[in-house]
């Protein structure tokens, strides 16, 4: 089958690839970036699991092919945290609130959740509808809302370091 | 207790936030295959023709292999053939001349990538004659319905009976006998994680390594090794990061014996990653049963018996090795819950189906809860009593001489607390006069409440399955802990550390979980499953610790000179009573252990590891986790829509390591429990064809449609030892019985009693009446 060559730019890093035309982004990411923390929860586009910044937008990436990402700038969970190490306000805040239990579907509302911190906080139940592109399986959601809403509030008292 | 109690921060935390999980997707092995399974589209046919010679010759492919290709290397599989009275049908772990459900697996591709496997799939010529499928409780118990298994006589797996006490006599004593049946659906456990491994069969030393996302590796070795008759020291099994599993992943699925096999036959690695579809359709579903019950009842409200008679449908194939036979048992025992009452016949049916097999669903026994607690309610609306007063009127006080009629002892139980600081922590007599309000107003506003006992780890006459757990000091002074438990996002690397930690008298990050590597950790056949981390797990943790704990004593007294019961271990140092300046770090200790022996007097036993087994033993309090839930909710007569305004949590789980991981534990299990209710079918038509193929059709709930839920806790302080039980389970078991009685509650003007449980709003709008049934 026919290759095409790909390049983005992944967590400010430069990367190329060469892919079928049929490859999903998130596979072409796991695969062929190597970036194994966005997960593959559904390949319908329902579960958020695979979400990623594409040129700052939350997509799924299990429903955009890799060929269409051509010349983007891409963000994964693992270009959250600081090149030292710290965690993101975020991260940070998922942690302290107990946000996830088995994390597999964490790296989607953590991306999910990096959108809206662009955008400016929001109240707990409009924060609840834009989650609800997500699935999580382990914690019912308690947890996550609180988790997002503490970042936000981290942010909003640290400026400077949330719009990372 | 310095670190148990505490919402520590989990240990798994900084790995997953970013990014850098290990779950199974993760694994890559050179020269690793990928496997994808072609599945039957019919519930119960015979495999006519099969040509793969179509997919074999596709660029990329390295090998088709049938169910006869699988059968050949593999031993049949029966579960359970010694359990009393069970027909344990024997069958392949692929199908060979008979598919006997939708998503039967009858072909696996091994390919270079999963894309050129799933083409190939495409590309293999079945051809199938259809057979009358088996779909419903009538059918399985229909003697004209054609069998399922050749060997097995009709599709009735296993009956059980059992009578308890004098039921006639307290038939005859009742004012009123009120007789219902209730009916669960089809629901599946559904991690976010499907179902997935690697094995990886390395022809030279003929050791397979099988890389599983498993909530028991040690059970996964060890069916392996059965099924592929693989010697039990040549399989290891791997298991990282897992992303959720309720049950679903204590069993080794056919699919695990098929990879496994495969990689023996091609002798490589082969990766096998489920799809969304193949696991809501062939992964596991649960709770697919029935109980119809008679209940004997005083005009006053004390019950007096039951006759129960529950019917399961366990789909085609028993679960390896947890066979849904195991259930009627457990459901007969816990049935009768906290109340008093003297006399109950049993009778429970598993009957086979053209249906998904049924693994274990968080509290696979949850029926009991939610039929008895949906009784108490609907006797109390027969008898215009409040749903309040009928428990009170019937349940134990968790005395000393208190069982059940079914022998649960049920001394120390806090089911009347739990009710009560339920009632007040809701203001139920507030709820109450809001009801009646609403009701002026023609508005449906309900309230329910559901209590419910968990035997984890049980009264102590029950405890028969002990664990193990290895602990070793490290000549750093840190602790290593192997557990045989498979942890999936309970936070053991966090739980165990904190037990350990306090048992040794360490820092927290000084101590090390370690679980998923069959060579370091004790046998175990369990692993995580039900509500046994807490309780078994911690308890083999801390016994061991104390050995280890022992034996780095007896090694420092003949280093210091000083007796071993003047010293303690406090933060990683050894320091004697009274002389705190004398005080040596644990790693000087350990390190002349290890190093220099020979430099401690003779007879001092220098191994600083330790293997030991909790029996249970020096374990406090009743045994009994339980709780009560109260649930408000307001019905939309236009829509059907369930609204929960209010959702209330009293627990006892005794003595509580980690608050947030509790509290976490108890949120999600009601989550899944509230979804069964209003969301989740595994639903299948007429000729057993699957219909809930994607999350357009099984709709697990989101952040909007799960409540907050408040939490209470009754936590015990043990006497002596420890009193940790299990909560895992609780939210799941009790959750659809609270949520269904305050939806009939609502209801109670319409006159509606409720005996079904998936109440979606379609379903609301006929019990409303809003549109005919």
């Amino acid at each position: 089958m026919n290759r095409h060559p790909v390049h983005v730019k992944i967590n400010g890093v430069d990367r190329d690839g060469y892919v079928e035309a049929r490859k999903t982004l998130v596979d072409f990411i796991r695969e062929d970036l190597e970036l194994t923390g966005t997960h593959v929860g559904c390949e319908h586009g329902v579960c958020g699991a695979c979400t990623v910044l594409v040129d700052g937008q939350a997509v799924r990436s299990c429903l955009m092919f890799a060929v269409q990402a051509e010349g983007c700038e891409i963000r994964t969970i693992e270009g959250m945290a600081g090149p030292d190490g710290e965690l993101h306000p975020l991260q940070a805040a998922f942690r302290d609130n107990h946000s996830f239990q088995c994390g597999f579907c964490t790296p989607g509302f953590m991306m999910t959740a990096a959108s809206l911190l662009e955008e400016g906080p929001l109240s707990e139940d409009a924060l609840r509808h834009e989650l609800s592109g997500n699935l999580c399986r382990c914690t019912g959601y308690q947890s996550i809302v609180a988790g997002v809403m503490d970042a936000f509030e981290r942010v909003s008292d640290s400026t400077g370091e949330g719009g990372r | 207790m310095r670190f148990v109690g505490e919402s520590v921060t989990r240990v798994e935390d900084r790995r997953i936030l970013t990014g850098r999980g290990h779950y199974i997707d993760d694994v890559r092995l050179p020269g690793m295959l990928h496997a994808a399974f072609l599945r039957s589209p019919f519930a119960h046919a015979r495999i006519t023709r099969m040509d793969t010679t179509e997919a074999r010759n596709l660029p990329g492919v390295v090998a088709v292999l049938t169910g006869a290709d699988i059968e050949a290397v593999t031993v049949p599989i029966q579960v359970m053939p010694q359990f009393p009275d069970f027909n344990s049908p024997v069958y392949q772990a692929m199908a060979t001349d008979r598919v006997r459900f939708v998503g039967d697996p009858v072909a696996i591709v091994v390919a270079q990538s999963r894309y050129v496997a799933e083409d190939a799939l495409e590309l293999i010529n079945v051809e199938y004659d259809p057979m009358r499928p088996v779909v419903s409780f009538e059918d399985a118990q229909d003697p004209n319905c054609p069998r399922i298994f050749d060997d097995i006589e009709g599709n009735v797996l296993y009956r059980s009976n059992s009578t308890h006490g004098d039921v006639d006599a307290a038939f005859a004593a009742a004012d009123t006998v009120i007789h219902e049946t209730f009916r669960q659906s089809r629901q599946a456990n559904v991690p976010m994680e499907t179902r997935g491994a690697v094995a990886d069969f390395d022809p030279g030393s003929g050791d397979l390594t099988y890389y599983a996302a498993t909530q028991s590796p040690q059970g996964c070795r060890f069916q392996l090794a059965t099924y592929l008759n693989h010697p039990i020291d040549r399989v290891r099994v791997l298991s990282g990061d897992v992303g959720g599993g309720f049950g679903l992943k204590g069993p080794v699925h056919r699919e695990d014996i098929s990879l496994a096999a495969a990689s023996r036959i091609v002798g490589r690695p082969i990766k096998w990653i489920e799809d969304r579809n193949e696991h809501l359709q062939a992964s596991g579903h649960a709770r697919d049963e029935q109980i119809e019950v008679e209940a004997a009842v005083t005009s006053d409200g004390r019950l007096l018996g039951l006759k129960a008679r529950l019917l399961i449908d366990q789909g085609a194939f028993p679960c390896l090795p947890y066979a849904a036979v195991l259930f009627p048992n457990m459901i007969r025992d816990l049935l009768p819950g906290p109340y008093r009452f003297g006399a109950m016949s049993f009778e429970g049916l598993v009957l086979a189906t053209n249906k998904c097999w049924n693994p274990p669903y968080r509290g696979p026994w949850e029926i009991e809860t939610w039929v008895r607690e949906r009784l108490m309610d609907v006797i109390a609306h027969r008898l215009g009593m409040d749903p309040a007063d009928i428990r009170r009127a019937n349940m134990f006080d968790g005395d000393e001489e208190d069982r059940s009629i079914t022998g649960q002892h049920l001394a120390g139980i806090t089911s009347r607390q739990s009710l009560e600081r339920a009632l007040d922590l809701a203001g139920y007599s507030a709820i109450r006069a809001a009801q009646e309000l609403a009701r002026r107003e023609e508005r449906l506003l309900g309230v329910g409440f559901a209590t419910f006992l968990e035997a984890a780890p049980g009264p102590k006459e029950n405890r028969v399955i002990p664990e193990d757990a290895r602990v070793r000091l490290e000549s750093n002074g840190h602790l290593l802990v192997m557990t045989p438990q498979g942890p999936h996002g309970q936070g053991h690397e966090t739980t165990l550390a904190q037990i350990a930690a306090d048992a040794m008298g360490l820092p927290l990050d000084h101590v090390r979980v370690v679980h998923g590597d069959t060579r370091q950790t004790p046998m175990n056949l369990i692993g995580t499953g039900g509500s046994r981390a807490s309780t078994w797990a911690s308890g083999s943790v801390m016994v061991t610790t104390r050995k280890v704990r022992e034996k780095a004593l007896g090694v420092a007294a003949a280093m210091m000179e000083i007796d071993a019961s003047d010293l303690d271990i406090v933060d990683g140092m050894v320091v004697p009573a009274g002389a705190p300046s004398k005080a040596m770090p644990l790693s000087a200790i350990a390190m002349t252990a290890y190093l220099a022996p020979e430099t401690l007097p003779p007879g001092t036993d220098h191994h600083l590891e330790a293997q030991e087994t909790f029996t249970g033993d020096g374990v406090g309090g009743s045994g009994w986790s339980g709780g009560t839930h109260l649930c408000v909710v307001e019905i939309d007569r236009e829509t059907g829509r369930v609204e929960i305004v209010r959702y209330v949590v009293v627990e006892d789980c005794g003595q509580i390591i980690n608050p947030a991981i509790v509290e976490g534990q108890i949120r999600g299990g009601v989550a899944q429990g509230i979804a069964g209710v209003l969301y989740e079918k595994a639903a299948y038509d007429a000729e057993g064809q699957f219909l809930a193929g994607t999350f357009m059709d099984y709709l697990l709930p989101t952040a909007t449609e799960i409540p907050s839920i408040e939490i209470d806790h009754l936590e015990s302080v043990p006497v002596e030892g420890l009193d940790i039980r299990g909560v895992g389970e609780g939210g799941a078991l009790v959750a659809p019985a609270a949520l269904t009685n305050a939806i009939e509650d609502a209801l109670v003007p319409l006159g509606v009693t409720i005996n079904e449980q998936y109440l979606p709003p379609s379903r609301i709008m006929e019990l409303t009446r809003m549109v005919p049934a």
